[in-house]
């Protein structure tokens, strides 16, 4: 049951691997003697991030440390992965304070509305993106913790234009 | 009222007819408009200071208070037109000339009328450049809080306690841009209905101590129910945040207690919340309670009262639901119940007629007496040797061990288990007040619905569905799934309630038919 086949003979110049082995090479050696680096050497070295990046988040303290929070209860209002707990309290000079302030990391999205609602300019989405923990519970962060942050905050809008004109 | 003239008039192009004599403001509302208002109240003298319900009538040469000007035949109000709107948008900026910028931190935030007429009518941005003025946070002594730079100096305070309460205890102080709402020297907000300034104030300016700083108004889940802390029966709102019950505030009825409720009911709310409840059913094993099932806990407790004489000691704040199935049990064992009323001083709120906090200290003692239960200071006389003891939910004061050692059996239906209660034979959790459905009969014999505003502990259950359950499992016929139907049951059974359902209840209640067969 042999099928014919009609072998048609072809030029000896693109048969050959001869001459797409050395244009390969010659890209191999052009950027030996001149490379053109893509590989970001992590952790040594690290890429900027956008200034409007959204990351986990920070809470800002005001002069005596003390987080700048009054207990409103927007941002567990606007949050869409309602991932903010916030029970509100008073605190020892009888100011409006939260007394539990914890934000489930794992639950939310990112989408950077609790900095935008707030109008204390207290809690604020963080431009970094090292989050490892050893547990999943370390990633629900309580007052504490968002307070002792210390890695730089979003901006949400162009600082060179905040009002978008 | 049928007598009185009608007039007819035209508001926003809507056609509508009033009694002679009637405001514009309240005109309005029959048509549907809402005219902005602050110093307006239904329940208050008119007083007219706030200047925000001004609203353009035609043929009239400048805008009129709706609240203060009676309608007249044939007039046409305008209370969206342009002319008006400018007014008050005039009247909100000045009023938020020295008006903080505190909503984050303020109570009534959410529920603020100031916030809410502002983003309806006001200006987006204030063009104020000077400094706004400032006063500190004065303690008014009772429940309530005073925080002048919110007060926008509607007066409702003062009216209130002036013409309703009756002890004028506020006035306004000091004249033009730096009145305050002040207190006469040397006397407090101490009158036991004082707490209904904070509800009638419409900005931040008047807290409630208690309520400060709790919750957010929007987080609130709100319940019609009526008040059980006495046998006035006042109609009131039940505020729930996570399943715990926050705040209790008056809801309107023009037949029990207008616009108003007493700091006593208001603030005892605390027991609704506890956290030592019975959450399972008990059985005695031995010398133990164990925790059992609830059909196995119903036969126990069927067994313990079986035949035997039943004497009930039953609470007064028992919906008449459940105290109508315990008459049944009653009846079918041939037993007594009686209950025993807590009591304290009345206090009445002379500006509105027959409203009073009761002394009777519970909301169903009328509702016990006409389901034949016997009112007593010694409930447990009625207790004879060999006979069981039915303690439905009652007050531990009135026991003790030697009353207890006459029974032949004790089988305990209530909310917690009182340390004398330890040896009964059988305990069936039952829910609170907030947590069931039902219905109380006030002192001048009106019944009148709650509805559930937060969920029983574990397994407990109504107390309507306990004792149906029970008299089922005693061989009684009839099944109950709701608490309309023991309501049905009870109206089709009881002369008093005849006629009666959850739907023609409604939230405001109805009277009891007297003997005569009115109502």
């Amino acid at each position: 049951m042999a099928i014919g086949v009609k072998v048609v003979a072809r030029p000896i110049e693109q048969v050959s691997y001869m001459r797409a082995t050395l244009k390969g090479m010659a890209l191999t050696f052009k950027h030996l003697v001149n490379p053109h680096k893509v590989t970001t050497q992590y952790p040594e070295e690290k890429e900027p991030i956008s200034r409007r990046w959204r990351g986990t988040h920070r809470m800002l303290t005001d002069e005596t440390g003390k987080a700048k929070c009054v207990a409103c209860g927007l941002c567990p209002q606007i949050c869409p992965a309602n991932c903010i707990k916030l029970v509100p309290g008073e605190d020892e000079e009888g100011n409006r304070y939260p007394l539990v302030y914890e934000i489930d990391e794992f639950r939310c999205i990112f989408c950077g509305y609790c900095q935008e609602v707030c109008p204390e300019e207290a809690i604020h989405v963080g431009r970094h993106y090292e989050n490892a923990e050893y547990s999943r519970a370390g990633f629900v962060y309580d007052l504490e913790r968002l307070t002792a942050q210390t890695h730089p905050v979003c901006e949400m809008w162009d600082p060179d234009d905040p009002k978008g004109e | 009222m049928s007598d009185a003239k009608m007039i007819t008039l035209t508001i926003e192009g809507r056609q509508v007819q009033v009694a002679e004599g009637t405001s514009i403001l309240e005109a309005a509302k029959a048509a549907g408009v809402l005219v902005p208002h602050y110093c307006y109240h239904p329940g208050l003298p008119v007083a007219g200071v706030c200047r925000m319900c001004l609203v353009e009538v035609e043929k009239a040469p400048k805008l009129a208070p709706a609240c203060a000007t009676a309608v007249a035949e044939g007039q046409v109000v305008h209370v969206h037109s342009g002319k008006a709107l400018e007014a008050r948008k005039g009247v909100l900026e000045f009023l938020l000339i020295n008006h903080p910028l505190d909503c984050p931190i303020c109570d009534q935030a959410g529920e603020c009328e100031l916030q809410d007429y502002t983003f309806a009518e006001g200006r987006s941005e204030g063009r104020l450049v000077e400094p706004k003025r400032f006063n500190p946070v004065e303690d008014f002594g009772g429940d309530v809080l005073y925080v002048p730079n919110r007060c926008i100096l509607c007066t409702r305070c003062v009216r209130f306690m002036d013409d309703v309460a009756q002890e004028p205890v506020l006035n306004v102080s000091e004249r033009g841009d730096r009145a305050v709402i002040g207190k006469f020297e040397g006397q407090d907000l101490t009158h036991p209905w004082s707490g209904n300034v904070v509800d009638l104030c419409p900005v931040g300016a008047l807290l409630s101590k208690d309520f400060l700083n709790k919750a957010r108004a929007w987080e609130l889940d709100r319940t019609a129910s009526v008040c059980p802390n006495c046998t006035q029966g006042c109609n009131m709102m039940v505020e729930t945040r996570d399943n715990m019950v926050v705040r209790l505030r008056p809801r309107p009825n023009d037949d029990v207690n207008k616009y108003f409720m007493c700091d006593y009911g208001r603030l005892n709310y605390r027991w609704m919340n506890r956290s030592d409840r019975l959450e399972a059913p008990l059985v005695r094993r031995g010398d133990r309670l164990a925790v059992a099932e609830w059909e196995a806990a119903l036969v126990a407790a069927a067994k313990a009262l079986d035949g035997k004489r039943v004497h009930a000691v039953v609470s007064p704040s028992l919906s008449n639901e459940a105290l109508y199935l315990v008459s049944r049990l009653l009846e079918r064992r041939e037993g007594t119940g009686a209950f025993r009323v807590e009591r304290g001083p009345e206090a009445p709120l002379p500006g509105v007629e027959d409203l009073a906090l009761r002394s009777d200290r519970a909301a169903n003692v009328h509702g016990a007496e006409l389901l034949g239960f016997r009112r007593s200071d010694t409930p447990m006389a009625g207790l004879r040797g060999g006979d069981a003891l039915l303690f439905v939910d009652a007050d531990p004061g009135v026991l003790d061990v030697t009353d207890l050692g006459r029974a032949a059996s004790v089988v305990v239906i209530g909310t917690t288990l009182p340390e004398v209660l330890r040896g009964a034979d059988v305990v069936l959790p039952i829910a609170n007040m907030v947590e069931e459905e039902g219905t109380f009969t006030n002192l001048r014999g009106r019944v009148q619905r709650f509805l559930q505003a937060r969920a029983a502990p574990g397994m407990a259950r109504p107390s309507w569905w306990v004792l149906g359950d029970l008299l089922g499992t005693m061989g009684e016929p009839g099944n109950y799934f709701l608490a309309s139907d023991v309501f049905t049951a009870l109206a089709g059974a009881r002369a008093e309630f005849a006629g009666m359902s959850y739907d023609t209840l409604g939230l405001r209640g109805l009277p009891v038919m007297s003997p005569a067969g009115a109502r």
